[in-house]
């Protein structure tokens, strides 16, 4: 472990100073833009409670750094081996475990480059109410615990795929089905189904505590499953990470 | 002593059958030429002598350790210049040799990185991001890279590409230093014989999954042909016939002679005739036979 200060100011270096990173958070803080000014200028979406705007804002945020990590996560190890830049990392005496853990400190620093960009768009939407300072607490942690979900699993497929779309591809997917049953209408979602596939669904979880924190403000205690949940999937995806890289072949 | 040993080693890509009972060794202080037609397996061997593939079956030692077993502890004591390698186009060069440093658990220090990149013909004032560098500019940053941790075992596969002659010299220049002064041993793999003939002094030659000639560069057992160009000091001295063994004239030229040295060591040619008497003032290798070799073994069966 004595080589991860190097590896992550790379990464976190990287994460900022490479042209794709730069493009991805320009995007970000153009659809936060899009967002923000739609809900505080439109007149239906003017009329929301502060509580849901601060609620839909935070989601979009979620959304967002998901993303982010799903991408630069697949970019991981095969974006690397087809830019025939991986080989140099394994040819030292680095193992491909300690760089799949510096690529993930990479994507956390990436998600709180997210997160600090994001503030001045919740403040803008939610700065007269009462649950923004809970709002933050909440997406800060949830956040951090979905980009690791999702960011550690997106690199344990790239570390497994030869190609960066190919990763992309399936970690999309995966992601676009994490986010499918919050398309469920109300009814759907109480449903014994709809309420299983709330209850083991990462992404739901998270929003679900976002919900009842800024829009029924409801106390940490019922929070507790949700993070539960939350934190079982971190250490699965970080089980998984690791054992997907105790060998990377080239 | 050994440093690198294989025996018996197999490897396939789904199938198909890359390496198949390659047997190798290569000694300390060897230059040792790795040769083979695209695709024979010279990478995929190198790849798993530093423990980034692993092998189907066959014994693999590397300094005494096991690729597989002891991967990292043998990186650290080893190196190589792959031959695709990208670079970080952000960083500069210095930042470059510094990171990888790093890596090794070194800190390098402004002299070091200096040296490291005068060493290869690299301007250590450049402070242009290395996305901005030419190929062969590249290539050199490479060869400095792969020597950050002063390797007991340095790995070349293509070292020259992409550098003009005068890059190419320089780096010959550079490794020969290396393996006479700190006796580094330098595996390389190439398809420029030029290079094997200048800098090697063991060769293998794999094809068809196999290593189909291992041994010295200049192999009498071989019974090819290495021809010679001699200057004479006087050119009326020169017989219509010469009969030393091993050693046949075939044209002269003014005071020039070409010879055609066969079944003999040159270094024991040249001293046959300069014990006859010949007045040789000037010897010039016109070709060591490796190309006729090589273009012979690698005609051999499947391509």
């Amino acid at each position: 472990m004595r080589h991860f200060k190097t590896l992550i100011k790379k990464e976190c270096i990287e994460e900022i100073s490479s042209s794709r990173g730069a493009a991805l958070y320009l995007a970000g803080c153009g659809v936060l833009s899009v967002f923000s000014l739609l809900l505080v200028s439109n007149t239906e979406l003017s009329l929301l409670d502060n509580a849901q705007a601060v609620y839909m804002m935070s989601a979009i945020i979620i959304a967002l750094a998901l993303l982010i990590a799903v991408i630069r996560g697949s970019d991981g190890f095969a974006g690397e081996r087809e830019r025939e830049t991986l080989e140099l990392l394994l040819i030292t005496p680095v193992s491909p475990a300690e760089v799949a853990i510096a690529k993930l400190m990479g994507l956390i620093f990436s998600w709180f480059v997210v997160f600090v960009l994001s503030i001045p768009y919740l403040w803008a939407v939610g700065s007269t109410g009462q649950n923004l300072i809970p709002a933050l607490e909440y997406l800060f942690i949830s956040g951090t615990l979905l980009v690791v979900i999702f960011g550690g699993f997106s690199l344990a497929l790239s570390a497994r795929m030869k190609t960066f779309k190919g990763a992309l591809s399936i970690g999309l997917t995966a992601f676009l089905l994490s986010g499918s049953p919050i398309l469920l209408g109300p009814s759907l979602r109480q449903s014994t189904v709809g309420r299983f596939i709330d209850l083991i669904n990462p992404f739901a979880n998270a929003l679900n505590m976002l919900d009842s924190v800024v829009v029924d403000s409801l106390g940490v205690l019922f929070q507790i499953i949700p993070l539960a949940i939350l934190i079982f999937y971190t250490i699965a995806a970080i089980w998984v990470l690791s054992m997907t890289t105790r060998r990377v072949e080239l | 002593m050994k440093v690198v040993e294989i025996k018996s080693l197999k490897k396939s890509f789904a199938g198909k059958k890359v390496l198949e009972g390659t047997s190798m060794t290569v000694y300390h202080g060897d230059i040792y030429g790795f040769l083979g037609p695209n695709g024979s397996g010279k990478t995929t061997t190198l790849r798993i002598l530093l423990g980034n593939l692993y092998s189907d079956g066959g014994k693999i030692a590397v300094l005494g350790l096991s690729p597989d077993l002891d991967g990292e502890q043998l990186r650290q004591r080893v190196n190589i210049l792959p031959e695709s390698h990208g670079f970080y186009g952000w960083m500069r060069a210095e930042e470059y040799l510094r990171f990888f440093g790093q890596l090794y658990g070194l800190q390098l220090t402004s002299a070091n990185w200096r040296m490291h990149l005068e060493q290869v013909g690299l301007d250590p004032a450049d402070r242009r991001p290395i996305r901005t560098f030419s190929r062969g500019m590249k290539q050199r940053l490479g060869i400095a890279r792969s020597l950050v941790n002063d390797p007991e075992i340095l790995f070349l596969d293509e070292p020259t590409n992409g550098l003009d002659p005068k890059g190419r010299r320089k780096i010959h220049d550079l490794l020969l230093k290396l393996n006479r002064e700190k006796e580094m041993t330098v595996v390389i793999s190439t398809h420029i014989l030029d290079d094997v003939e200048r800098l090697c002094n063991r060769i293998a030659i794999l094809h068809n999954s196999k290593i189909q000639y291992e041994g010295p560069l200049f192999a009498p057992a071989v019974g090819r042909s290495i021809r010679y160009r001699f200057h004479l000091a006087d050119d009326k001295s020169i017989p219509s016939t010469w009969n030393f063994p091993g050693i046949s004239c075939q044209e002269k030229n003014g005071p020039w002679v070409t010879c055609k040295i066969k079944d003999i060591h040159p270094d024991k040619a040249l001293s046959l005739l300069v014990q006859k008497g010949i007045p040789i003032t000037e010897a010039i290798q016109v070709n060591s036979g490796l190309e006729s070799m090589y273009l012979n073994i690698t005609a051999q069966g499947k391509e």
